[in-house]
């Protein structure tokens, strides 16, 4: 590839201003039942709004957070923030808060001794 | 949680002892390094998707974690897992709205998701705050794109795997399939500088 062209697509891709592949994107929204086709500007908003998603949750979960010393963005901040948050309510389902492995184990095999004991 | 592939032999799934989410039993990572590979390179769209189910398809880790750099104060850093926890998260935000922008299609009896669905829908799940900036951004989009039809094909190298640095983002890239034939459906755009749009108000999420 030219030099030349390098700089036109980039000029291009630049004017677009997103960073995130919307092909994927598509890929991601695709994989969602009963749907069937994407028209150009859907994907392109549904791009451009998770990077907004993406700010919003971060700086968000982050504010909350650091009343520590720390400031780190941690995952328990974004646990945090799916509770708390009425917009990111629809992630406390996969942002669980965490708990030690061995806590885990524990409560799995007395979930199968119940299970035995049936 | 899937019975086929978790396993409760902790040096397994290679923690030492350290947090894991309750529920799920197999971490992101493992999931990551299965499903990316077929992701980072081809887009058949026949083949490539049967080996993936819906919560293996996620955003690449180093795009996500520098939209989040850049929102956060300079001084701030972000923990591994809360990167992948994003990555997470945003599968989930972009199936959110396609599901109730698709519905709508339904109700609709329309077989195409449009601009418009999306914006409704992100107006009703609580997203309303986006919608503004978002038609402006549309409007940037679908001029950038009318300039571009002349422009020919160019190919993309898609060395781009998950391991991107910040280093890698300050020199110029080679960046995405542009067809001449009008359809774009593999438009895959990476700038190297995240540009604020004169007049789009900044979003304040307060």
């Amino acid at each position: 590839m030219s030099a030349k062209n390098m700089e036109k697509v980039e000029q291009a891709t630049n004017r677009k201003n997103i960073s995130l592949p919307m092909s994927r994107v598509r890929l991601i929204m695709k994989s969602s039942p009963d749907v069937s086709c994407i028209n150009q500007d859907a994907l392109f908003l549904t791009t451009k709004a998770t990077e907004l998603f993406v700010q919003h949750l971060a700086l968000s979960s982050y504010k909350n957070g650091s009343g520590k010393e720390t400031n780190t963005l941690s995952y328990s901040d974004l646990a945090n923030a799916a509770e708390e948050s009425e917009t990111f309510q629809f992630l406390t389902d996969i942002l669980p808060k965490k708990i030690l492995a061995r806590e885990y184990l524990k409560s799995l095999e007395e979930m199968e001794k119940d299970a035995d004991n049936l | 949680m899937d019975g086929d592939s978790s396993t409760t032999d902790a040096s397994q799934l290679g923690i030492t002892g350290e947090y894991m989410a309750g529920s799920h039993f197999v971490l992101a990572q493992a999931q990551e390094d299965e499903g990316d590979e077929g992701l980072n390179d081809h887009e058949d769209g026949d083949g490539s998707k049967d080996n993936l189910r819906e919560q293996d398809i996620y955003l690449p880790i180093a795009n996500v974690a520098r939209i989040m750099k850049n929102a956060i104060p300079q001084t701030g850093k972000i923990a591994k897992d809360a990167k992948e926890c994003v990555q997470e998260c945003v599968s989930e935000f972009i199936s959110f709205i396609t599901s109730e922008a698709s519905e709508r299609c339904h109700q609709e009896k329309r077989k195409t998701i449009n601009g418009e669905d999306i914006l409704f829908a992100m107006s009703t799940l609580g997203f309303d705050m986006y919608v503004e900036p978002l038609k402006l951004y549309l409007q940037k989009f679908r001029e950038a794109m009318k300039g571009e039809k002349g422009i020919s094909t160019v190919t993309v190298t898609e060395g781009m795997g998950e391991e991107l640095t910040d280093e890698t983002f300050t020199n110029p890239l080679p960046a995405g399939i542009i067809t001449a034939d009008g359809q774009q459906q593999n438009v895959m755009v990476y700038t190297t500088s995240y540009q604020q749009i004169p007049g789009v108000q900044q979003l304040q999420f307060s």
